[in-house]
């Protein structure tokens, strides 16, 4: 990369012309790719073309063959979409987890947020409450409760999920890894839980002249939850993303997808994503060079909360509906699992571990469900077990392969031994055989507060 | 206020169950800093356990300790004894197997791997829980009387049940037993040498993985008592039971301040009480929401918890 | 106090005063241990400073005050005019956190080594960069030209400060695979990197042999000369000490009990004493 002899222009035509620059750069660099590296890059194009096609062609000319042909049932529309949802929410949380390790267990309350705010914003919901605005929806004038576009919602759902996720690290990103991962916990079940109880709200509250009262308003939907919720929607176009839509709800779900991969990448090659990797690896030494720990793993929360705010907000316009019951505990590790298991710290490795884990849930166990109870309905279930199945992964992944089958660089040495070596080798370093090994102090998980400091080393010569 | 004693006292006797189950985790804790995400379902299994050791076969249990009410009180006392040493034996005969199968080799590993490792056997424990128990409510008939003991005083507006009191003879003695076995023997000094450090510990002689299996093995059987405790006092045990104990105990255990065992107690009877209070006076919706409360305060705010985090006290 | 030459290499700074640092009646005390006890100390502009004394006098400590990294018992510390440690309410004291006494222009390193280990040594230095950098985390999703240009004056300038350090061949290195030697240096590049005035070396010959150690004072020596540096030293290595410092200070139990030119600290009868009284378990 040159550094010094390219100029970047200035302003809107600069930014544009950079753009412009990095996307003509691409042709060249896929040549260079496939002269340097054939095989990789013939079977990643290979790969690219599948999944791109795969919606259209699943849907319109496979499901068909899907039981006679292959062997395993194919992803059909809803579960595709679905991959793409849970890919969108792991490379969130990788941000969290992989890039400034911080264990997060209530990733789910960001994405039940990100749901309700669809849910409120798009459905007849506020009709009760006498709140009516149609603003760009495509429903018709007069229609009850609040209509927005999707673009919209999803703008609001990640300014509201960031705050959330704000609000919940200031004060609690200072405390240790583990207490971090329960208050994180706690956080992830109280959410849900005022989703399913708000449900009639008895509420007065006087404020000088201004008295707000509400008497039994069903506030959230409760159990049953809210529902019709308008579907993503381009008007002119006339194109609708909703769970009949066949194919076009896939690719909504690849196209956020794909920002979601380049925004995340983005972050990871910049200021901040340095910042986050060296709070990673010492958290004293990256505060000592200057580095505001607690400002960065904010940061880091909100962001990757926001993630799971467009997430949830996509699913619920997606199914029309949204329900205090689907957004529980469970999901949370869900999501961690697929971080982990895909490969943490590694942008695809989440992408990976979210399409295998989807699959695995919502295609692979209901059909071999299906499959044994044809032929012995006595035996268990695996679909109703299937938290039995991923226990067991965890705990085989945590003793076996904690860095995942796709980890970045970094976490892989991290966490391994051979892990390292293997990175040197592939990246052509010659081992050096007299270095010192760095003790990794306070590994982040384990980073008490820069002030806590009673326990490090510097206190050694006391 | 009679309403609110009664709250209180049956908010007394979920207490000292929460503080069995507590006392499992802040032991744990103590020792090898540690939250163990499993214990609650520990707990849970033991209950169940003690639900098909006692339910007859026509409610789908095994019926080989068949108690009810009228059953003559020293075959009861008989039969409540067995069911206690099998359901305490074998659930810390699960508790140390899980500590050697899942978090012993990740001893040297990063923080967070063991707990992710806990989150993973909490699974498997509460899936085996379904798959024994089905999804739904087990329930046995009560095997104590529902009459008040205090109506001799002439006291009616508030009562205190056969079961609450034996939840009170049951946990009790065991607070007090493993209270003299941390202070008085040689193994409690080691368990309080090796959650002090456990390296130096090493170094003058205590075997660490054995204190630490013996650890567990105390945790699992005090979990063992307390799932006995919970199906004759609440007449019923559900998978669903480890999640909720787990969250009620494990804030027992970080509001009266981790590691310490006086804490765990005092901590687990506050708990105990909110529960009961909240149960009653708002609704059960909102209980745990309440409790999750209690604990991120708690954590943001007094991480020490109230009497302060130590398991090993100056004798 | 005794006169001593000072260098003075016209350092820009807020105020004329000729030191850069004050530290008065800087105590620190943990629980029931006394660590650094009432004092009092001047880093001049431009100067080397070398603080010195037996294990567990004290010095890392001092550091970890100056830095912001412990927060004083009692006491004040002023730097390059602002104020690090000072008086707060109800008697308490208050300090700065560490990363702002960083972007205030004081940089370290650690007496064992604290690098990024999986980070390349370019990288680690980037990360010293950071604090000065200008663009957040939206101009990094977006890709504006403002954070571009940015990253590409970063990468130039890191890699200058890789050059100083005699590392530019090996700035894709992940630091865990450098040699003790070059992990040092890279340490001090890292700490460059913050752009500091004042220059905090934990040890910095610690492990080393004759030639590594003369190398690093000579490039020392260079630091102050080229970039105009003021250095704070803790060291064991007594020719270290005696052929580079403009002043010496020395601990003894958290407390200062000699000052000045290298050859009166060496010759102060309490200095011995403390070191020699302190038997086999002196320096090792």
């Amino acid at each position: 990369m040159s550094a010094t002899t390219d100029t970047v222009g200035t302003g809107i035509t600069g930014w544009l012309g950079y753009i412009g620059g990095t996307l003509a750069a691409i042709p060249s660099q896929y040549r260079t790719a496939l002269r340097q590296r054939r095989r990789n890059t013939i079977a990643l194009t290979i790969l690219f073309i599948v999944v791109v096609l795969y919606p259209a062609v699943g849907h319109y000319v496979l499901a068909d063959f899907s039981r006679r042909v292959f062997p395993l049932p194919l992803p059909d529309d809803t579960v595709s979409t679905f991959m793409t949802i849970f890919a969108i929410m792991a490379i969130g949380l990788n941000i969290v987890a992989g890039f400034a390790g911080l264990l997060d267990l209530g990733y789910v309350a960001f994405y039940a947020i990100g749901a309700y705010c669809a849910a409120f914003l798009a459905s007849p919901h506020f009709g009760a409450l006498g709140i009516n605005l149609v603003f760009l929806g495509h429903v018709g004038p007069g229609a009850a409760g609040i209509h927005v576009p999707f673009w919209l919602i999803m703008i609001v759902a990640i300014i509201v999920v960031a705050t959330f996720g704000a609000l919940l690290g200031a004060p609690t990103l200072r405390l240790r890894g583990d207490y971090l991962a329960i208050v994180t916990l706690g956080f992830g079940e109280i959410v849900p839980l005022f989703f399913r109880n708000l449900s009639s709200v008895t509420f007065s509250l006087t404020l000088g002249p201004i008295v707000i009262s509400l008497a039994n308003v069903n506030l959230t939907g409760g159990v049953q939850g809210i529902n019709p919720i308008d579907p993503p929607y381009i008007p002119i176009l006339g194109w609708v993303f909703d769970a009949r839509s066949g194919p076009m709800a896939v690719y909504l779900g690849l196209f956020l997808l794909a920002i979601a991969i380049l925004v995340a990448r983005n972050l990871e090659h910049s200021r901040i994503g340095r910042a986050w990797g060296a709070i990673r690896e010492d958290e004293t030494a990256a505060e000592m060079m200057g580095v505001n720990t607690l400002r960065t793993k904010l940061l880091a929360f909100a962001l990757g909360a926001s993630f799971a705010g467009v997430a949830g907000s996509f699913q619920a316009s997606y199914l029309g509906a949204s329900t205090s019951d689907f957004f529980d505990f469970s999901i949370s590790i869900l999501v961690l699992i697929m971080v982990i298991l895909g490969g943490i710290g590694n942008i695809w490795g989440a992408v990976l571990g979210a399409f295998a884990l989807t699959y695995l849930d919502k295609s692979l166990l209901p059909y071999i469900g299906q499959r044994i109870g044809d032929v012995a309905p006595s035996l268990p279930n695996p679909a109703e077990y299937n938290f039995l199945i991923y226990g067991v992964i965890l705990v085989l992944m945590m003793r076996f392969r904690p860095q995942g089958f796709l980890p970045s660089r970094q976490r892989e040495a991290e966490l391994t031994v051979h892990g390292l070596q293997d990175a040197e080798r592939e990246m052509g370093v010659e081992v050096e055989t007299d270095n010192v090994d760095i003790t990794p102090h306070g590994q982040s998980e384990t980073g008490s507060g820069a002030r806590d400091a009673e326990t490090t080393d510097e206190a050694r010569d006391l | 206020m009679d309403q609110l004693i009664q709250v209180l006292i049956i908010g007394l006797a979920n207490g000292l169950i929460f503080a069995l189950v507590a006392l499992g985790y802040t032991l744990v804790y103590g020792i090898i800093e540690l939250i163990n995400f499993a214990h609650g379902d520990v707990f849970m299994l033991g209950s169940m356990l003690a639900y098909f050791l006692i339910a007859p076969i026509s409610s789908g249990g095994w019926g080989i300790f068949p108690i009810t009410v009228d059953t003559p009180l020293p075959l009861k006392i008989a039969e409540i004894l067995a069911v206690l040493a099998i359901c305490m034996a074998a659930m810390a005969t699960l508790n140390v197997t899980i500590e050697r199968v899942a978090y012993r080799p990740l001893r040297n590993a990063p923080k967070l791997a063991p707990l992710i490792s806990a989150i993973g056997m909490s699974y498997v424990l509460q899936n085996i829980g379904l798959v024994w128990g089905s999804a739904y409510q087990r329930t046995i008939d009560s095997v104590f009387p529902p009459t008040n003991l205090l109506e001799p005083f002439g006291i009616t507006s508030v009562a205190i049940t056969p079961s609450q009191v034996f939840v009170g003879i049951l946990t009790i003695p065991l607070l007090i037993a493993l209270s003299l076995f941390v202070n008085r023997t040689r193994q409690g000094r080691a368990m309080r040498a090796t959650a002090q450090d456990p390296d130096t510990a090493g170094l003058m002689g205590v075997d660490v993985n054995r204190t630490i299996a013996i650890t567990f093995l105390i945790g699992g059987g005090l979990a063992g008592a307390a799932g006995v405790a919970q199906l004759l006092y609440n007449d019923y045990t559900q998978y669903t039971l480890g999640f909720r104990f787990g969250l009620n105990s494990f804030t027992a255990a970080v509001l009266g301040g981790i590691g310490n065992l006086q804490g765990a107690v005092l901590g687990a009877l506050v708990i105990g009480e909110i529960n009961a209070l909240s149960d009653f006076y708002l609704s059960p919706n909102w209980t745990q929401a309440i409790v999750f409360g209690v604990l991120i305060g708690i954590l943001v705010f007094k991480p020490t918890g109230l009497l302060g985090q130590q398991l090993a006290d100056r004798a | 106090m005794n006169t001593t030459e000072v260098v003075e290499l016209g350092t820009g700074s807020e105020t004329d005063d000729k030191m850069l640092v004050h530290a008065r009646g800087v105590t620190k005390r943990f629980g029931g241990l006394l660590a650094v006890n009432n004092v009092d100390f001047d880093i001049p502009r431009g100067s080397i400073v070398s603080l010195i004394g037996p294990n567990g006098a004290g010095k890392t400590t001092f550091f970890n005050m100056i830095t912001g990294y412990y927060v004083p018992t009692t006491g004040d510390i002023s730097f390059d005019g602002h104020d690090i440690v000072s008086p707060g309410r109800r008697g308490r004291v208050k300090s700065l956190k560490p990363h702002e006494v960083t972007a205030l222009g004081i940089g370290r390193t650690f007496q064992n080594i604290r690098l990024f280990g999986t980070m390349s040594a370019l990288d680690n230095v980037k990360v010293g960069i950071n604090v000065h950098l200008q663009s957040h985390w939206w101009d990094a999703i977006l890709r504006t030209p403002g954070m571009v240009r940015e990253e590409r004056a970063t990468v130039d300038e890191c890699m200058q400060l890789l050059k100083l350090v005699d590392l530019d061949h090996r700035s894709e290195t992940w630091a865990r695979n450098l040699p003790y030697g070059d992990q040092r240096r890279l340490e001090i590049a890292r700490a460059l990197a913050t752009r500091p005035k004042l220059l905090l070396l934990d040890e910095p010959t610690a492990g080393m042999n004759s030639s590594e150690t003369r190398q690093m004072t000579d490039f020392i020596r260079k630091l102050r000369a080229e970039l105009g540096l003021t250095v704070l030293l803790i060291e064991h290595d007594m020719r270290v000490v005696m052929g580079i410092s403009d002043r010496v200070t020395v601990l003894d139990h958290g407390e200062v009990i000699a000052e000045g030119l290298p050859a009166e600290v060496r010759a102060n009868p309490r200095v011995i004493e403390a070191y020699l009284g302190r038997g086999a378990a002196g320096e090792s």
